[in-house]
């Protein structure tokens, strides 16, 4: 369904001098350089996968997603959806395509709701006993009914995401690009909204290429996630997969009565355990690193108990969450060891 | 392909009526305001012809007659076309243009179409008026042909106005948004209102060949008025607006390109 060969988008970027005098500068003589924003990116989604595509802010995602609707042309590559080139049909791509991009809304703003969608009706040129039948199984699904009559702009943030939702399926597309969807959400709606991707997906076969913050999002909707960090893909995969690699990791946060400096690993655990690097702002912080297939969690508990007195422990479980942040820090310290061989 | 577009033109109009209609007080005091500052300026030539009979030999009502073409031609783009003013700061700036983008419709057509603009209509009122008023006191005897000519060349006045805006708006695409620059311009579209043979040289050939806004109101207006000496330059009028519009389109297109290249 989405096909991505060696992607790649550059941005020129003016640079300029810090200052009212860089920035007059500039208005004379420009340096530009060269920022990639998405480097030799591949991926391969099958028709009716739900893939989760993450990253930390600025790693490329939206770049990505711009360049999949067809908004963005590529610097080099090839990008296929459902066999149309998206930047040189664009017209033709939007017709199979839905979206959501956060919080700019594809409604329209003054009318209302209901008003908007019968104009998508005509714009997608969906047929009329279609339409019926799909915006009623979604005025259920998402619950619409008081929200049809009100003008977008009156409605709260969480109507409008249901009713934004709604439109980016409306037309039935065959890939649905959900740009953080759930952004600054209560835990309700979340859950609603959740479900109705979840129906569309298994009633329609939509694809669905979702970028999202929350973890909860990935998890419940998600079979596979594909990890990108400075314009790279770092991790492509099922989640399963990534769990059953990282899953045995565990982390173990022990607040000492006495300062941490003078801390040292037991030697019982040496061997297994790794003393994480911590934050300078607890001198009492120890947080120790081991998987759970060496060595349980109860035995480093007990040794480091009667070496030290321990006034407070956590267990960090092996939540996708933190084995997503950890291979953010992976990446990033690669970073770091870049800029030092340099 | 053309009645799709019609329809759903008519379908957008629909809903933009609705939303103006909600809006009354808005509209009224919209119209009303352009239809002051069409008759303060008419209310201007009035007084300068309270003084002097002719303008280096143009007549009052002469003058009446290219005012009312300019009024009414620039109420068809004030109507219809006005969010092309927004381009840079209401949809390029805050990232509203992408969401035209992934429409199975043309991008110009959804962007013009959005938008319906009441105020115009002041000016369209205006416009007949004036021209209605300036009508029977031209040397000219009024029958179906030359009503028919008089429409078509409004019409065609209309969409040089378009054009000439379409032109420097799309000028966004690069500098995110070049509003400054389409009001100038547009404001040199006030030297059409009178004759342009009271002008230097320089000044007529730029608003006759590089910015036509002379064919928005002089030279239509000049092929009513006998002796003026532009009744076949007159005729260029239509031939002008389809040529500034195509010219317009393409640079648009070119626009797009820049924009989807960069994304900024």
């Amino acid at each position: 369904m989405i096909v991505v060969k060696n992607l790649e988008k550059h941005y020129k970027i003016a640079k300029r001098d810090p200052g009212l005098r860089g920035a007059i500068k500039s208005l004379f003589h420009r340096k530009f350089e060269t920022k990639k924003a998405v480097k030799k990116i591949n991926m391969h989604i099958n028709a009716g996968e739900m893939v989760g595509y993450i990253g930390a802010n600025g790693a490329g995602k939206s770049t990505t997603i711009k360049m999949l609707t067809g908004i963005l042309t590529p610097t080099s590559g090839e990008v296929k959806v459902n066999g149309i080139i998206p930047y040189e049909n664009r017209q033709q791509n939007a017709s199979h395509i839905g979206a959501v991009f956060g919080q700019r809304t594809q409604l329209f703003w003054d009318i209302p709701v209901r008003e908007s969608y019968e104009l998508l009706k005509h714009i997608y040129e969906i047929p009329q006993a279609q339409y019926e039948e799909t915006l009623k199984e979604f005025v259920d699904v998402l619950h619409l009914e008081p929200l049809l009559g009100i003008p977008v702009r009156q409605l709260s943030l969480g109507q409008k995401m249901r009713c934004e939702l709604a439109a980016a399926f409306l037309h039935r597309p065959k890939v649905v690009y959900l740009d953080e969807p759930t952004i600054g959400l209560d835990v309700a709606v979340k859950v609603r909204i959740r479900a109705f991707i979840k129906q569309m997906n298994a009633r329609y076969g939509t694809t669905v290429l979702l970028t999202t913050h929350d973890m909860q999002d990935i998890e419940e909707i998600c079979q596979r996630i594909i990890i990108i960090d400075d314009g790279s893909v770092i991790y492509d995969g099922s989640i399963q997969d990534i769990k059953s690699q990282f899953g045995d990791k565990r982390v173990i946060h022990f607040e000492l009565e006495d300062a941490a400096d003078s801390f040292v690993l037991p030697e019982e655990i040496r061997a297994l355990t790794e003393v994480l690097p911590t934050s300078d702002e607890d001198p009492h912080l120890v947080s120790l690193s081991f998987s759970n297939k060496h060595i349980s969690g109860a035995e480093v508990i007990h040794t480091m108990m009667n070496h030290y007195s321990v006034a407070d422990l956590t267990i960090a479980d092996a939540k996708i969450e933190t084995i997503v942040e950890e291979i953010y820090g992976r990446g990033m310290k690669k970073e770091v060891q870049h800029e030092e061989i340099r | 392909m053309l009645s799709r577009y019609i329809k759903l033109y008519y379908l957008f109009c629909k809903q933009n009526l609705k939303v103006m209609l909600e809006y009354r007080m808005d509209f009224l005091l919209g119209v009303l305001s352009v239809m002051l500052q069409q008759f303060a300026g008419i209310f201007f030539v009035k007084i300068v012809f309270d003084h002097i009979h002719a303008l280096n030999g143009w007549t009052f009502y002469e003058i009446l007659f290219i005012y009312g073409i300019a009024a009414t031609g620039r109420s068809i783009h004030h109507i219809f076309f006005d969010n092309l003013w927004t381009l840079g700061w209401q949809y390029i700036r805050p990232g509203k243009f992408d969401r035209l983008l992934i429409r199975p419709i043309n991008p110009l057509f959804h962007f013009i179409a959005d938008r319906l603009q009441q105020d115009g209509f002041g000016q369209l009122f205006i416009g007949i008026i004036v021209i209605g008023t300036a009508m029977p006191h031209l040397s000219i005897s009024w029958g179906v042909l030359e009503f028919f000519i008089l429409v078509v060349m409004i019409i065609a006045s209309g969409f040089i106005f378009v054009a000439i805006n379409l032109f420097f708006a799309t000028l966004s695409f690069w500098m995110v948004d070049s509003l400054p620059i389409v009001w100038t311009i547009f404001n040199l579209s006030d030297f059409a209102r009178y004759p342009l043979t009271i002008y230097h040289k320089g000044i007529r050939h730029f608003l006759t060949w590089i910015v036509p806004y002379g064919f928005t109101a002089f030279y239509p207006a000049a092929y009513f008025i006998e002796g003026s000496g532009f009744e076949r330059l007159a005729l260029l009028t239509p031939v002008v607006a389809i040529v500034s519009c195509i010219f317009a389109y393409w640079f648009w297109n070119r626009g797009l390109k820049a924009f989807t290249s960069t994304g900024s």
